[in-house]
């Protein structure tokens, strides 16, 4: 790892002033990424123990802390009880439990990784992020949006209630990343939301209305409208072909059992 | 820079690279049975506990486990041997590089999963890789150890 000094400050407000102090500083997410890319770090902020390890019912909704691991997702009673638990569907067979332990809800969510489960699911949730400073925000909108370099992402907080939600993905082999995920979130405004295309995730308006629309054809026409309306790219784990297909199929899947 | 931290039940005060990684730290100390296998947090041979949890020491800066207890083979030498024992009796032992990381998820699974079936086994073990055996006589082994101390 390239860094020349490392801070672990032990709450957010300090891991801001270290921030604004020193303009070579990042912030690090869980660090399962940190040897692998080629980023040099001069001075490396770790919240690992700046109190960001909770989950809470609030009167917000349901307020994840950046720091909340995967298996800690996957395992924690709220999570599980929440949207059918889709979440945890969305994160449970990503490589080992180790890796699990150290990846972060934070460092998923800041880094917009394309071939995120969990990126898909927040989205199809209608998760809010909330930034140190400047607040909260929808995840749709920080996602798209340029990464500030002040920015640090505190929490994400998802809806009071869940609803129902569905989670589909193909993986080439049981813990590898998927080629393709889906997942769709509630019946009466219902959001249908696509990710690993290999492009990062993105929500379908004529997907979600097709669903909208209901009858008994919905999963159907649902299916075809986000393989019609997304873009889809080749890699080494799939062609574009290949996953427009799939997403026909996938979202018909998700859309059926959110119906059912 | 300096991290004081709990090793295998001993306090511990070292100097670290900012830049070092857990595993590369302990490597250094001594602390030999955490191999160094993928470096990419993918195959699980330098698995460690860290405050009780299973993480891959590669990706874990060395720095973030000052004030916090660490765990390696290195201190738990009786579980590590009756384990061994089982995994020498099915066979499934062959070069070994493996084992340490095995044995410390197995100590973290037998803590977290009360009675877990196989398929339960093989979802706590998929970080563990082993390319010599095959895993079917991991499994019988890990299932003959949990019998026997359950």
């Amino acid at each position: 790892m390239g860094v020349h000094t490392y801070h672990k400050p032990k709450s957010l407000t300090e891991a801001a002033d270290l921030l604004a102090a020193d303009k070579t500083s990042a912030i690090i997410g869980g660090g399962a990424y940190l040897r692998l890319g080629a980023r040099k770090f001069e001075t490396a902020i770790d919240l690992f123990d700046a109190g960001l390890d909770y989950i809470r019912e609030t009167d917000a909704g349901l307020e994840v802390g950046a720091m909340v691991t995967y298996r800690r997702l996957e395992t924690d009673p709220l999570v599980r009880a929440y949207a059918d638990g889709v979440l945890a569907k969305a994160v449970e067979r990503i490589v080992g439990v180790q890796m699990r332990n150290i990846v972060t809800v934070g460092g998923t969510v800041f880094g917009r990784y394309a071939f995120s489960n969990l990126t898909t699911a927040l989205l199809a949730l209608d998760a809010d992020v909330v930034l140190h400073g400047a607040g909260r925000l929808p995840l749709s909108e920080f996602v798209s949006r340029k990464p500030d370099r002040g920015d640090i992402l505190g929490a994400i907080v998802l809806p009071r209630e869940g609803g129902r939600a569905a989670w589909q993905d193909l993986s080439r082999t049981r813990n590898d990343y998927a080629v393709l995920n889906v997942c769709v979130a509630g019946s009466d405004e219902p959001r249908v939301v696509v990710g690993a295309r290999p492009g990062v995730a993105r929500l379908c308006p004529d997907a979600s209305a097709a669903m909208a629309a209901g009858g008994d054809d919905a999963p159907a026409r649902a299916g075809e409208a986000a393989a019609a309306e997304l873009d889809f790219g080749d890699d080494l784990r799939a062609s574009a072909d290949y996953r427009r297909q799939l997403c026909r199929v996938l979202v018909e899947r998700a859309v059926k059992e959110v119906l059912s | 820079m300096i991290i004081r931290f709990e090793l295998n039940g001993r306090s511990a005060a070292w100097e670290v690279a900012p830049g070092e990684t857990l595993l590369e730290a302990l490597r250094r100390h001594e602390i030999t049975s955490v191999k160094h296998g993928c470096d990419t947090a993918s195959c699980g041979t330098c698995t460690v506990l860290l405050d009780g949890k299973p993480v891959p020491s590669c990706a874990v800066p060395a720095g973030r486990v000052d004030g916090h207890a660490l765990l390696t083979v290195e201190g738990v030498p009786d579980t590590a041997r009756r384990l061994g024992e089982h995994m020498a009796a099915e066979g499934a032992d062959q070069c070994g590089f493996c084992s340490p990381g095995l044995v410390m998820s197995m100590i973290a699974m037998v803590e977290e999963l009360n009675d877990p079936t196989d398929d339960e086994i093989n979802a706590y073990l998929a970080g563990n890789l082993c390319r010599c055996s095959g895993y079917v006589s991991q499994t019988r082994a890990i299932r003959r150890y949990l019998e026997v101390t359950s």
